[in-house]
This record gives C-alpha cells, structure tokens and sequence, in this order.
C-alpha cells in the first residue's frame, strides 16, 4: 500500500480508500509536435464493490507539450508578427539605427506567409520556363508570340524577351527570387530554429489547473493518480518529468532539430550552385577518331570566378571510338578509347571512357555523352576520299536525322539514319 | 517463352481480381457494410499485390534490369507501390480507413496500364546506354515510391475538402450513412468509447460528431502519408542529380522533366509550411495538397507526352 500513500501526499483532496491504480489501455491518437493529447481508459475498481463499480472511463488528457514561451521574449514567431526588441538601445545613435534597421529586415524576411509567397512564385516561373521554349533566337519567339495575335490576350514576345524568359533559369527575375528565397531561408534559421533549439530543451511546468485549461486540448481525470501517468506515458515513449505535482512530458524532439537541418542543407546546396555556376568551366566537342583536342581550347567560362588550371594545356587524343550492340541491332554502349598527353607529348593517362563512367583528371573530368556523324566520306572507284560534312538535323524525340549535301548537279541526296 | 506466358497469366489473374475487389468495395459503399466481404476484399488484395509482384519479378529475372526502364514499367511499379501504401495500415493495426481512397487508386492504374491503350509497350526492352548504372534502381524507385504516396495523400486531401464543403456542394444528399461506411466495425467501437471527449474549439462545433471524426482522421493520415512521400521524393531528386554528375556532367539542367519535378517538391513543401501556421490548417493544406495532385500527373505523364528532353525514355504515342 505505499502508493496510496504516496498518493495520499501528492492529491491530499482526494478520499483515502477509494483509489487504486487503474489498468489502463493507451491510444495514442495524434502525436503532433505542439501539443499531444491521447486517450487512457482506465478501468476503476473500488476495493469495496468489486463487481459493480467496474466502469470503462476513458478521458482526453493534456499534457504540455507545447513549447514554453521563450524567457527573453525578444524576436517574432512563426506567425510573423515582428518582433521588436524592448528595451535595448544602442549605445550611439548610428549604431542603434543600424541595429534596429537589421533587425526589422530580419523580422520582415522570416515571416512565414512572405515564405511561401516567394516559394509558390518560384514555382510559377518554372513552370512558365518548360512553357515557352528556352534559348532559342529572338525571331523564334517574333514568330510564336506574335504581337498582332497575343497568346492568352496579352502575352507577346515583349514580354518574354524584356524579363528574360527566353532564358528563364538564368534570368535576373528567377535568379532574384531564389535570392530572395535564401535570405528568408537564412533569416528564419537564425530568429526562429536556433532559439526553438535552445528552448525545447528546458521544460516549464505550468502551475496552476487554469493554465492548463486555457491550451487547445485539456481535460480533466479526477481519479488518476499522477504516478500512474507518469509510468504510463513512459511506456508510450514520453520522456517525463515530475515535480511536485506535476507532470511534463514530451515526445519527438527530434522534429524541433530536423527543420534546421534541412534549412540548412538547402542553404548549402544554393551556396554550392551559386559557386559552380560562378566559377566553373564548361564545354562540349566532337572529336573523330584519330585526332586530338587540347582541354583549354573547348571550355569555356561559365562566370566571372572561373580560372583556368595546370591541367588546361593537356592534349587528348581519341585513340578509337567504338560502339556495343545488342542482339536487336540496338545501341547497346558507346566506348571512347582516350588517351592524355602533357605538354612534353608523354602520355599521363589513358582510359576508355563510355556513357556511365568518365574520366577524372586534375579536376577535371570528360564524359561520354553522344556520337554523331562528322563527315561522309564516299570512294568512287578510284577517285576520292571525298569528304561530305554532315550536320544534324532538328527532329522531335531522341532519334538522330543527319543530312548531308551530295553535289551531283542539282539534286540534293541527304542520307537517313535512324537510331 | 515460359515468361510470357507467365507474366501474361499474372497480368490477367490480378485484373480481374482487381476488379472483382473493386466491384466489392462500391457494393459496400452503397450499402451497409458486410465484415465477410470486407475480410474477403483484404484477401484479394493481397492476392494481387503477390501476382504483381510475381509480374514484377518475372521482367526483372526475363530481362536482366529492374523492371523500371519504360513507361509501362514504371505503371506497374506505381500500381505495386499503392499497394504497399494500402496494405501497411492493414497490417498494423487490422483496420484500414484508407482503403476507400487507395485501393480504387491501384487498381485504376493497374487498369489503365493493362489496358488496350498501351500494348506496343507491353513487351520488355533493353536498356539505352544512358540508363546502364546502378543509380537506375534508387532514383526511379524512389521518386515512382515517392509519387505513389504523394498521390494518395492528395486524394485524401481532396476527400477532405469535399467532405468540408459537403454542404456547400451537395454532392453527397443522399444519406448520413456514407460517411459511417467508410469507418471499418472497429472504428465504431472505438467510438462508443469517447463520451467525455472535449473536442477543440477550433472543429465547427456541427452537431455531426462523426464527420469532425472522419475530417480529423483524413487530415491526420493525410500529414503522414504526404510526410512519407515527401522524403521519398527529396531523395529521388538528391540521387537524380546525383546520378546525371556521373553521365551528363552536370548536376542539374533545367529538363522539363526535372523542373516539374523540383515544383511537385516545392508545392508538397508549401504544405508542410501551410501546417504550421494554426488557423484552419487542415483546410488550407488540404487545398494546397489538392493542387498537387494535378501538378504530380502533370509531372509524371505530361512531360512524357512532349518527349523531348534528357528523360524521354517515357514518350510514347497514342494511336
């Protein structure tokens, strides 16, 4: 009988004999980070009616969860009201005004709605970039949207070329935007998550029964005994508290760490594209079999941070280009035999590169991409080489049309290939 | 040999099976609800979800890559992952409130894809060179897993909104009972076991005690499968990008298919936001996720439709 008397200390109001601690069956019904609230149906038997007293009570009980109001009370929450600092004035006046300039910026940028604003607006413009065609020539889009018959009324090529939608993805509007994005991004991770974490690890027990009737989800056991609870909760995953009379328990901390953890991953992959779109070299080449390259004459600069390396005056030579084929006749891989040579014509490296598998070289690294026909060439008896360049023709789909021009008076032949 | 006829008596015993369970859960929609047909509806679920796997397996042993290269491929992968999401409630706890919304889903897809319309894809391909890596497996499955789970979490969402504006749109006038013939026999039990339930004020106080339940309940699973499928997909996009560093160079070009993609993320990530913020967020979410039910089948089919792109192994032509 200890714990009744245990009991008997901690709720003096209630009747000495009548309480026993209950059988209870938990459900947890919602685990929301705010606040949680779940069901125990306890069954009462009273020592002195063993068989008639049997009743099945189930109740709703509160515990709080909810995060307590931060003690310093200083910055706006997530339902973006600004929080101005009281009390705290700077020492000169530039400096205060500096100070509560930022801190109004800070206070604007985290507002959670202005978030989700510019995130459906980013949305929007990427959708309206695979919309209209990107990177084409301007008489593309004269043509498409013309004026004298505007697209949905109003939509003529005025408007795709003056904010840059022909190219959209790198358009000062889109590329603003996304700025935008991360500086509410940073804004929100400094004023609102870093000081949830600091928070969420102290617990503040609510003192009186008015303060707990006044949360979103209360309720009333009169019976309970609070150990019971406590050990109750525990089985379900709570980590308690007790004190005194009271109880705090928690669950699913985690949730409170994750959202920065992911804001700041996001954080860190824009910082990384920001770089790579900055300061990157980029380019493409079609090379026939036999002939060589030098690395520095087919990349270009992608922005103004790029600076070329050591490795930029490599040569590389293409060794032989073959192909795999599946029974079907299919394409089945495309092989590239490279071999790199310095400056000296020793050779560094050498690999056969195919679509899945590139090759790394001081930084930098060459893949296979695709393969296309350069020229023609047609032997005629005994005349000849002669060499007919090819160029690809626009086609709908991944299949490959090349034409070719064959001067045999006036007729042109252009030879089909289909893949 | 011996696959084909295998995959196409798997194909056929999961149709009409499929379609049987379908027949039964409208007959039960309608009129009160039967526990013996309801346990024999479960079991002929789970009956389908072995034939597709079966199905599933077959291609992957007949033609040497995962089942995951084309367009049909990818439909059956969709329809087997709608399966798992409606059978996972069933499993743990032996009622399944979802079952309305995710079997009718599985089983038009699987439909859809078995059908007539698409027969010239039916038969397995080999692999273009592109697709000839190990990344195949995570990046399509993932975002196919996570897409299978955005979706259901829509429907619920819609489910959710029409049963809010229930009034205002009387399209349910008939009866009180089609919101009951959702709930499965334990759920009514559960219930009858909630007499002191305060329930928040924030609810409309409506006299209809269940339809709050239900509303609640929607909203509820609806987080929670939207939450699932939202990591699905974060980690189809990652190991997309991921993936096109090794063959393409670059870790993102702006592909239609890709692009549409990064909005489904970003709209199921206005969302998750859109909860936070206390006012009627089960309905503004709801409306949010609603919207994204579009976006998610404009991503996954109407891009193939363009077939232009780097993703254009899905294109196909409707005779």
């Amino acid at each position: 009988m200890e714990s009744l008397h245990s009991i008997n200390r901690l709720n003096p109001s209630l009747p000495r004999t009548l309480f026993i601690p209950c059988n209870a069956q938990i459900h947890s019904l919602c685990n929301r980070n705010r606040a949680l609230h779940f069901r125990v149906s306890c069954k009462l038997k009273s020592s002195l009616d063993a068989r008639k007293n049997a009743k099945l009570v189930s109740q709703k009980i509160l515990l709080s969860e909810k995060v307590p109001p931060p003690l310093a009370e200083e910055k706006g929450d997530l339902a973006g009201d600004g929080g101005e600092e009281a009390g705290k004035s700077g020492r000169g006046g530039g400096v205060g005004l500096v100070k509560r300039f930022s801190r109004r910026v800070l206070a604007v940028l985290s507002n959670l709605p202005l978030a989700i604003g510019e995130m459906a607006t980013v949305a929007a413009l990427m959708a309206l970039g695979t919309v209209i065609d990107q990177g084409e020539a301007p008489g593309f889009y004269f043509q498409k949207y013309p004026e004298e018959n505007p697209v949905l009324g109003f939509f003529t090529w005025r408007w795709v070329l003056t904010l840059g939608f022909d190219h959209m993805f790198s358009s000062p509007i889109f590329l603003g935007m996304l700025a935008l994005l991360a500086a509410s991004l940073m804004a929100c991770t400094y004023t609102t998550q870093i000081p949830i974490v600091k928070v969420a690890r102290r617990w503040k027990f609510m003192s009186s029964p008015e303060a707990i009737r006044k949360q979103e989800y209360s309720d009333t056991l009169p019976r309970a005994s609070i150990e019971d609870l406590g050990v109750i909760l525990m089985g379900a995953g709570y980590e308690v508290f007790l004190k005194g009379p009271s109880l705090y328990a928690f669950k699913g901390l985690a949730g409170r760490f994750a959202p920065i953890g992911v804001h700041l991953a996001m954080l860190l992959i824009m910082v990384g594209g920001t770089v790579s779109a900055a300061g990157s070299f980029r380019g493409s080449v079609t090379v026939p079999q036999g002939l060589n390259f030098v690395i520095g004459d087919v990349l270009g600069p992608s922005g103004f941070l790029s600076t070329p390396t050591e490795a930029f005056n490599t040569e590389v030579h293409v060794n032989r280009f073959y192909m795999d084929y599946y029974d079907s006749g299919e394409v089945s891989q495309f092989h590239t035999d490279l071999s790199l040579l310095d400056l000296s014509g020793k050779e560094v490296m050498r690999k056969t590169i195919s679509v899945n598998d590139p090759l790394r070289y001081g930084g930098i690294t060459i893949y296979q991409t695709d393969w296309s026909f350069s020229t023609l060439q047609i032997l005629k008896d005994d005349e000849g080489p002669f060499n007919l360049p090819m160029a690809p023709l626009q086609i709908n789909g991944d299949k490959k049309l090349f034409g070719t021009f064959l001067p045999t008076g006036d007729d042109d032949s252009p030879k089909v290939k289909g893949m | 040999m011996i696959f084909f006829t295998l995959e196409h008596i798997l194909t056929h015993i999961s149709f009409s099976i499929v379609s049987i369970v379908i027949t039964i859960y409208l007959i039960s929609l309608s009129v009160d609800e039967i526990i013996g047909l309801y346990d024999s509806s479960e079991k002929g679920m789970i009956a389908t979800f072995f034939c597709i796997t079966g199905l599933l397996v077959t291609r992957w042993i007949y033609s040497g890559h995962f089942p995951l290269s084309n367009l049909y491929e990818s439909l059956i992968f969709l329809s087997w992952s709608f399966y798992i999401i409606h059978m996972v409630p069933y499993v743990k706890k032996h009622k399944n409130y979802l079952r309305a919304i995710t079997a009718p889903t599985t089983i038009f897809t699987q439909g859809f894809v078995t059908s007539g319309l698409l027969t010239e894809m039916h038969q397995s391909e080999i692999l273009v060179p592109a697709l000839q890596s190990h990344w195949l497996m995570m990046h399509v499955s993932m975002m196919v897993l996570g897409y299978a789970a955005l979706l259901c979490g829509s429907l619920l969402s819609v489910a959710l909104l029409v049963i809010t504006f229930r009034k205002v749109l009387r399209i349910f006038s008939k009866n009180n009972n089609f919101l009951n013939d959702s709930f499965s026999f334990g759920e009514i039990q559960y219930m009858n076991e909630r007499n002191n339930v305060l329930l928040s004020p924030s609810f409309f106080s409506s006299r209809n005690y269940y339809k709050a339940q239900l509303i609640q309940q929607l909203d509820h699973w609806g987080y929670r499968i939207i939450s699932l499928g939202f990591i699905f997909l974060t980690i189809g996009i990652l190991s997309g990008a991921v993936w096109a560093n090794e063959a393409w160079g670059s870790y993102w070009n702006w592909d239609p298919k890709e692009t549409w993609a990064f909005i489904t993320w970003t709209l199921f990530a206005i969302y998750l936001h859109t909860r936070t913020i206390k006012n009627l967020e089960s309905v503004n979410s709801a409306i949010v996720a609603s919207i994204g039910f579009l976006i998610i089948w404009i991503c996954y089919f109407g891009v193939n439709l363009l077939g232009i792109g780097l993703h254009s192994y899905g294109s196909f032509n409707l005779h």
